[in-house]
């Protein structure tokens, strides 16, 4: 497990020296990393890749994915500490909100579910409480 | 820092969950789901997350889905990319299979094929650690390793303006994939085998980015035959959320995929 997060660290800090990622999108991945970290003790993989960018209060941001029926599913959030409250909405293909598990902690939030059907789901990102910042978003499955 | 605040983290997230009132959000309007954002790095599963769906189907003797050795000395740099998504699918398969001395020969001709598109240091840096794993037995490490290689060798692609052949990466790791889940789906069909054929986004996302390759990559023999395949294939995995594939569209689907795996490794003329 140790190795795993290591790993992880060390992947992430090559990434950003090499691709020079903004600072405030390190930190936020910094901040999702750790917390996704969390889900691996249950059994989830976490997937390398993640979705980065800005949001601002009632400005979130929505990104496609595509999952499998069977697989359980967690995607985690963490922003930079202007945002002072965050959350993760998952939608169907068709636009209609699924009903997921959440985790929330002021600039960091997660939502986990398992999908009925393999397909199109979309995830969106959002500032409830702070000012603009920056994000990082993660998944894990298993 | 992080080290210390990882046990509690790991506390929170599972002692303050709560089940969430998804009704209260309001459904995205069809504008909003347009503009999403689509990446290859979030939007594209990985190949180990379709083999962890399938592998709940039920046991699956992985072993039994090695191909024989693709070549490794191809001329056409689209046609390199395009197996070498496949050799990575393979690489998927064999740590399924946890199957050592495969891992190994597949290693070798990743970083073969690697080296041909110049992004071989890459996978070169990872090579000792994939080896490692292997002997050792630690497999899941090996599927984080093999990830990190595909998504750095797609970087480097990336960072060298070469996105056309992060494109052919993804194509031929996907078609592998197809291929090995639906000739497994096929020989052993159930309905809910065939809802997990269920595709439509990412055989949209890699369609619209066959169409937008640049005419060198698109003028190419085997680009030309996957664009023609992978819209065939398109039909057959973009039905309908409430229905499944039918048992003869999953062989029709596994039939389509073969072929264009054989094709993709022959030498061109």
């Amino acid at each position: 497990m140790k190795r795993l997060f290591l790993t992880l660290v060390c992947a992430f800090f090559a990434a950003t020296g090499l691709h020079a990622v903004p600072d405030g999108e390190v930190a936020a991945r910094r901040t999702a990393l750790d917390i996704a970290g969390a889900f691996t003790n249950d059994g989830f993989k976490l997937r390398d890749g993640n979705w980065s960018g800005s949001f601002a209060p009632g400005k979130p941001g929505i990104v496609q994915v595509n999952l499998y029926a069977g697989n359980q599913y967690w995607f985690t959030l963490g922003a930079t500490s202007p945002a002072k409250k965050v959350h993760v909405t998952i939608y169907d293909e068709t636009g209609k909100p699924v009903k997921t598990d959440e985790y929330q902690d002021t600039s960091v939030a997660a939502a986990g579910f398992s999908p009925d059907n393999s397909g199109t789901f979309y995830v969106e990102v959002e500032i409830v409480e702070g000012a603009a910042a920056d994000f990082c978003l993660v998944y894990s499955y298993k | 820092m992080i080290w210390k605040l990882r046990p509690l983290a790991g506390c929170l997230a599972f002692v303050c969950l709560c089940a969430s009132a998804a009704a209260d959000a309001t459904p995205l309007t069809p504008a909003e789901m347009a503009a999403a954002a689509r990446t290859d790095g979030i939007s594209i599963p990985m190949p180990g997350e379709f083999m962890a769906a399938l592998n709940k189907l039920g046991k699956i003797d992985w072993a039994a889905k090695f191909r024989l050795p693709i070549g490794t000395n191809y001329t056409s740099r689209p046609q390199m990319a395009l197996n070498l998504g496949g050799l990575i699918a393979d690489g998927y398969i064999a740590v399924e299979a946890q199957d050592a001395p495969q891992v190994k020969n597949i290693g070798r001709d990743v970083i073969s094929l690697a080296a041909a598109l110049g992004v071989s240091k890459e996978v070169t840096k990872r090579s000792s650690s994939i080896e490692t794993f292997a002997e050792k037995g630690q497999w899941d490490q090996l599927k984080e390793e093999l990830e990190a290689t595909q998504n750095e060798v797609k970087q480097a692609m990336i960072d060298a303006k070469d996105q056309d052949l992060v494109t052919l990466v993804s194509v031929g790791g996907w078609l592998r994939g197809m291929d090995v889940i639906s000739g497994q789906i096929a020989a052993h069909y159930t309905e809910l085998g065939g809802k997990l054929l269920r595709q439509p986004g990412i055989i949209e996302f890699l369609n619209e980015h066959l169409d937008k390759l640049q005419d060198k990559a698109r003028d190419d023999a085997s680009v030309r035959m996957v664009r023609k395949k992978m819209a065939d294939i398109q039909k057959l995995v973009a039905f309908p959320l409430d229905k499944a594939a039918t048992a003869e569209q999953v062989k029709e689907l596994n039939v389509i995929t073969a072929e264009a795996l054989r094709e993709i490794s022959k030498k061109q003329k």
